[in-house]
């Protein structure tokens, strides 16, 4: 990626063209090798200090809000900014029209029960939420994951990294002008759907992960089907590149607009794709391998310029080391059980219950009592396709844990908005609230 | 800007390198269903609205009102009351399901110890009158030409593979 033409130009004036030629980097390698032309930190310092707009003292200020029903806030996020002419001064987020108490409704369910409402924080890419709590689960009662739960889990989670970064394209670009391509991004979504709908059963609020490992084990057919659609997805990612990647429109909204650097990154807790995007290659999914992810090889996704544009960059990477990630895992699925058989903490299969007494007795007491966990208190954090998400769960023992926190990335990317658009025109404010990718179920849980 | 940007941009080349591929779509095959006139097949597992299964022996509900149902549903919207029939079994007496509350997480489905509550291939739950949404015990044995086809099946590992072929 070291040839990336737009690297080697300052300011925000940047050139349109000029990387058309380079179309073998189609196939991003990850991480990008320390080129001479990798901006320094000053750098985009300097270039986030260009791109803003210089606000007069004493200016007369508009306020105006934003949302929760405008359509460019991708739910009910309201921001209240002040505008100096078309110049955004300051803003204040207001979050938390979709509090629905799912972290006190854990506080009375056990935890089997809390799985379904674990989809509900992000309906987008809602397996890597129940895996995120399966893995906090996990780690409070010291159950292990049978190796073919593992891989499950980890293609599972792929997918529904694909259907994130696919969806997040389709609304990013169409918040900027476009109508096609949003349909065009839809209908390659609908094949990642349809596989969840052959793995598990639903499209959307999937349910699959439970306590010990997965709901289902792999259906007949869906290896064929899931190989089908990795091969071809790589193909259309070029396809989107083509349409969007060079486009002037795109390029002059994105380029250089909302520059987050990894210090300010790091100041506002702002994880996944915005920070891969400054040059941080922090990825949990590499650093604390879970899952199968410490036996696939993968590569972490990571661009420079900290803007609009190198997200959009991170992201098209991340979806092609998904697809590479799922056929690696088909490839060396393991046999054997796709759920632990620890009688004391998981629910048993269908199969058993209906055979032997045992597992009739296990259905029982899993149902009544819930998983015994042990007290005490764990968090767990993964990496989910919005950025790091973390579970905490305080058990006193007992099928039902006494506290459960989410730190869900969503909640801390919509309140760096105002950092991220100060000094920008509110045109861009659309752009730039849409790369940070905030899904508001996932903000106010 | 070199000579070659200037005349790439202005011959357009960026917009007609991205036209291209949307030109294309013209000629391919459409992947859109025209819904209300054709529908697509759900796949084996596909969680739709509930059915309770029939006994055949004696032609009422399988379900035994064991409870495990009720207790696991995250929503809390299955109500069901059991007694003992004059022969000794235990039924269940009333079964009602909300389904204005379900969330269709299947735990319900999965849990059940005799196959009795199933999730079908039913979708289209849409109605005028918000009653509609209770089901009762009369209605979710009528949904159950709905179900899957497998849940028929005796042994519930025998589902066969020609079933994949749904569409």
């Amino acid at each position: 990626m070291s040839a990336d033409p737009h690297t080697d130009t300052h300011g925000a004036a940047v050139d349109t063209h000029g990387h058309d030629s380079h179309g073998h980097d189609a196939h991003g390698n990850g991480c990008a090798p320390a080129g001479p032309k990798r901006p320094t930190t000053e750098e985009l310092i300097a270039r986030k200090a260009a791109t803003r707009q210089e606000i007069e003292p004493g200016a007369d200020l508009m306020t105006i809000s934003i949302g929760p029903q405008h359509p460019s806030t991708h739910g009910v996020y309201r921001i209240v900014l002040d505008l100096d002419g078309e110049i955004i001064v300051d803003g204040r987020p207001e979050v938390g029209n979709l509090h629905r108490g799912i972290e006190k409704l854990c506080e009375n369910r056990t935890y089997h029960q809390i799985v379904p409402l674990t989809d509900r924080l992000d309906y987008i890419a809602s397996f890597a939420m129940n895996h995120g709590f399966c893995e906090a689960a996990e780690k409070l009662m010291g159950l292990e994951v049978p190796d073919r739960g593992r891989y499950i889990r980890t293609i599972a989670h792929e997918l529904a990294r694909l259907s994130n970064h696919i969806l997040w394209l389709g609304i990013h670009v169409m918040d900027l002008g476009t109508q096609t391509f949003f349909c065009i991004c839809f209908r390659d979504r609908e094949y990642i759907l349809d596989l969840w709908e052959m793995l598990c059963g639903a499209r959307l609020t999937h349910s699959f992960a439970r306590i010990g490992g997965v709901a289902k084990d792999l259906p007949d057919g869906f290896e064929y089907r899931c190989r089908k659609v990795m091969e071809f997805l790589p193909k259309r990612v070029a396809e989107y590149e083509r349409i969007v990647k060079n486009n002037r429109i795109y390029y002059k909204r994105a380029k250089g607009v909302g520059v987050f650097t990894a210090e300010d990154c790091y100041a506002w807790r702002v994880t996944g794709p915005p920070l891969r995007s400054a040059g941080i290659a922090r990825d949990l999914r590499k650093d604390e391998p879970y899952a199968a992810y410490g036996e696939v090889d993968f590569d972490v996704a990571v661009e420079y310029n900290a803007d609009v544009y190198d997200r959009f960059l991170v992201r098209m990477k991340e979806i092609r080391e998904s697809c590479k990630i799922i056929l690696q895992c088909l490839d060396q699925m393991p046999d054997g059980d796709f759920i632990s058989k620890d009688a004391g903490h998981v629910l048993p299969r269908k199969s058993e219950v209906m055979r032997q007494s045992g597992a009739m007795i296990q259905d029982f007491n899993q149902v009544f009592r819930g998983p015994q966990a042990p007290k005490g208190e764990v968090y767990r954090a993964i990496e989910v396709p919005k950025g790091e998400m973390g579970v905490y769960i305080r058990s006193e023992g007992g099928g039902k844990p006494a506290r459960v926190r989410f730190t869900t990335p969503s909640f801390y990317h919509g309140q760096a908005l105002p950092a991220l658009a100060k000094g920008e025109m509110i045109a861009d404010m659309v752009a730039i609230f849409a790369s940070i990718d905030v899904v508001l179920g996932d903000c106010d849980r | 800007m070199g000579l070659k940007d200037v005349v790439k941009k202005a011959a357009f080349v960026d917009i007609l390198r991205g036209m291209s591929v949307t030109g294309t779509y013209f000629v391919v095959d459409k992947v859109t269903v025209e819904y209300p006139k054709e529908k697509l097949q759900t796949y084996p597992r596909f969680r739709g609205i509930h059915a309770l299964i029939t006994d055949p022996d004696t032609q009422d509900a399988k379900c035994v009102a064991c409870m495990l149902c009720p207790t696991i549903c995250p929503s809390q919207c299955i109500h069901v009351v059991g007694e003992e029939t004059p022969d000794g079994r235990s039924h269940a007496k009333e079964f009602d399901l909300d389904l204005a509350r379900c969330i269709f997480c299947g735990l319900c489905e999965e849990v059940c110890p005799v196959a009795a509550i199933v999730m079908t291939r039913f979708y289209e739950g849409s109605t005028y009158d918000k009653r509609d949404f209770l089901l009762d015990k009369k209605a979710l044995m009528a949904n159950q030409v709905y179900a899957h086809k497998e849940v028929f099946v005796e042994k519930p590992e025998a589902t066969g593979a020609a079933k994949e072929e749904g569409r």
